[in-house]
């Protein structure tokens, strides 16, 4: 395809493109190459214009390197850092049996610390990913997690405001984006991370809902029923009292979280790793961790006691 | 950029000096008398199309950007302005996030120009026009977003505005001159946010207001320096000597209800011009390496090359050149 870069298997569909492994003729290194489809009706995809824009801005260890674009005639193609899996595909090899399993803890710290480091980065230059999910998480064999996939991220400046509700895959959506918020900022990114954390220690994901009312009845079952005094204003909401409706007359404080993570996990769960998920899954998005008060969580110490 | 290669790696500028502008524009347009007219033109189109589809200024200032890059790199012709501006403003409403289906625009794009009997083949004509320019306007940019991606000018006057405690009148006559800003080519040599500060600059200068000490501590804190500053000055002020009677300021300023409220005129910035003392600005760079610029003599539509690769980083072409030797 490229006279620079020799086209090797391929690795995947994105949300507008197909994924290559490619090898830069010259240097031998290995990229991915992202194929964009270019719309018939609409011309470049503005996913990938905001893909291009917001990557070539970042620049962390943590974060996927988009290196160059390729304009040929027709086609269009992004070539990025290559990265050797993803979190969903290595969580999936972790089965006991056909049962998935949780990874080990002090990989789940490592990989949750990584996380952490790459999105506060991007929440530091003003960048919402929008899409956070173990599929987008990309690992190597050194252990290193990259945030890939910026096809929804968007810059956010002051104030913020009317944001796109249709954003973030159902399982890691934010109540209160389920619920209509188009005023949501950094703390969607963060309810993702908490809910990748969870997931990492079961090897299933916290919430798998198939459709908003279920994904909203799955989070306030485990976390418990939001009200005026736990959440201000959460009755503004647009979809607040659709949603309220099945859980109004029975309100109550959700599940014990360590015990929900326990009964799937091999290894104890301990309880400061339990505060740092109930930091990351807040229903009041007020009052959920920053990327940044998350990495000084105590779970971290021995991270950033030694930087 | 030889015709030999079959691939070309070039290297992101979205910056030029004036000298390396006029080189390009040499080999682009033919009469830059005839393109700014036309230029005019096309700016009372786009904001015409902007009012009518609710599009903020920021997506016309991005706009205007990808028009005058555009014409760096391919040949300016008086029959494709319309179609190109058109596809400026699809690429600009992906940019900004101001989203706009492409056949709402082609629709309204007839509309603003008051086009008799329009048919659906016209209108499917325009939209296969706008999708072809589309990607030789990305060409001209190298693919790089990093410009007007988070600043823009209007929103940069009112942040600046906020933080050197300018008065509501200053920001307002900025915003208007930001708009004149527009019929410049200013945004392909100086960030936005230094204009915004140049143009904060002017206005604070027209109304006498001596509220801010322009200093290097003042440029330091707005994220600029004085020779962006003093270039985009120096800008503006020309373009209102030479085109006085074509501004919108001049139509729409209104005289602060309290202070000197000085009437502005060419005088004005005659006056602004001789205060300033000689123009000074961004440093040149020498003819010899604008004569050895090969991005400034590029060929985007050669056929003999494949493929081209748009890259940001220098680091990344040193890193591939040392691979070869």
């Amino acid at each position: 395809m490229s006279s620079q870069f020799k086209q090797l298997e391929k690795l995947g569909n994105g949300t507008y493109a197909t994924v290559y492994k490619g090898l830069n003729k010259t240097t031998g290194v290995y990229v991915a190459l992202k194929e964009v489809k270019l719309d018939s009706e609409e011309g470049t995809p503005s996913t990938a214009i905001r893909e291009i824009s917001l990557m070539k801005e970042l620049k962390h260890d943590n974060i996927v390197r988009l290196y160059d674009v390729i304009h040929t005639e027709n086609k269009l193609t992004l070539v990025f850092e290559y990265m050797d899996n993803d979190l969903k595909k290595y969580m999936d090899s972790h089965t006991v049996g056909n049962t998935p399993a949780g990874l080990e803890m002090h990989l789940v710290k490592y990989f949750q610390w990584q996380l952490l480091e790459g999105l506060a980065f991007c929440h530091e230059n003003k960048i919402l990913h929008r899409d956070l999910k173990p599929q987008n998480l990309l690992i190597n064999k050194r252990g290193q997690l990259k945030l890939g996939d910026f096809g929804l991220a968007r810059a956010f400046g002051i104030p913020v405001n009317t944001f796109s509700s249709e954003v973030v895959t159902l399982w890691y959506r934010a109540p209160d984006v389920l619920m209509g918020s188009r005023t949501y900022t950094t703390s969607i990114d963060i309810w993702s991370c908490g809910c990748i954390l969870a997931e990492m220690i079961t090897g299933k994901p916290l919430f798998p809902g198939t459709n908003d009312e279920e994904q909203l009845k799955l989070i306030f079952d485990t976390m418990g029923t939001p009200s005026e005094a736990s959440w201000p204003a959460v009755t503004q909401l647009p979809k607040y009292a659709a949603s309220a409706q099945s859980f109004q007359q029975h309100p109550h404080a959700g599940k014990d979280m360590k015990q929900l993570l326990q009964a799937h996990c091999k290894e104890t769960v301990d309880d400061v790793v339990i505060n740092l998920l109930h930091g990351l899954l807040q229903l009041n998005p007020d009052m959920r961790l920053s990327a940044k008060q998350a990495l000084h969580h105590t779970w971290f110490a021995e991270y950033y006691q030694r930087s | 950029m030889s015709a030999g290669f079959d691939m070309e790696l070039i290297l992101s500028r979205p910056y030029l000096t004036r000298k390396q502008i006029t080189r390009a524009q040499r080999n682009t347009i033919p009469d830059l008398r005839v393109y700014t007219q036309k230029k005019l033109q096309v700016l009372k189109y786009l904001s015409d199309l902007c009012v009518y589809m609710l599009l903020p200024r920021r997506t016309l200032e991005t706009t205007i950007y990808y028009y005058d890059r555009y014409h760096l790199f391919n040949v300016f012709e008086t029959e494709m302005v319309y179609p190109l501006a058109t596809a400026c403003l699809l690429l600009s409403c992906k940019q900004t996030e101001t989203i706009k289906k492409l056949n709402e625009i082609c629709i309204t794009s007839f509309r603003v120009r008051k086009v008799p009997n329009v048919t659906t083949e016209m209108v499917e004509a325009l939209r296969k026009r706008t999708l072809q320019l589309e990607l030789r306007i990305l060409e001209a940019c190298s693919f790089d977003y990093r410009i007007n991606n988070f600043l823009h000018i209007d929103e940069c006057i009112v942040k600046a505005g906020k933080k050197i405690s300018c008065s509501k009148e200053v920001c307002y006559t900025a915003w208007l001159i930001a708009y004149d800003v527009l019929k410049t080519d200013i945004m392909l040599v100086i960030p936005q946010h230094s204009i915004a500060v140049a143009v904060l600059k002017v206005a604070e200068d027209l109304l006498k207001t001596n509220n801010t000490a322009w200093n290097q501590d003042i440029y330091a804190e707005l994220s600029t320096d004085i020779k962006s500053v003093s270039e985009a000055y120096f800008e503006v002020v020309n373009f209102y000597i030479n085109m006085f009677d074509s501004c919108e300021l001049r139509r729409n300023f209104v005289a602060p209800p309290s202070g000197p409220a000085p009437e502005i005129t060419l005088k004005s910035f005659i006056d602004l011009k001789q205060e300033a003392g000689p123009e000074h600005g961004l440093d040149e760079v020498s003819n010899e390496m604008v004569d050895r610029d090969r991005l400034l003599a590029v060929d985007m539509h050669s056929q003999t090359v494949r493929e081209r690769r748009h890259v940001l980083s220098r680091s990344l072409v040193i890193e591939e050149q040392k691979s070869l030797h």
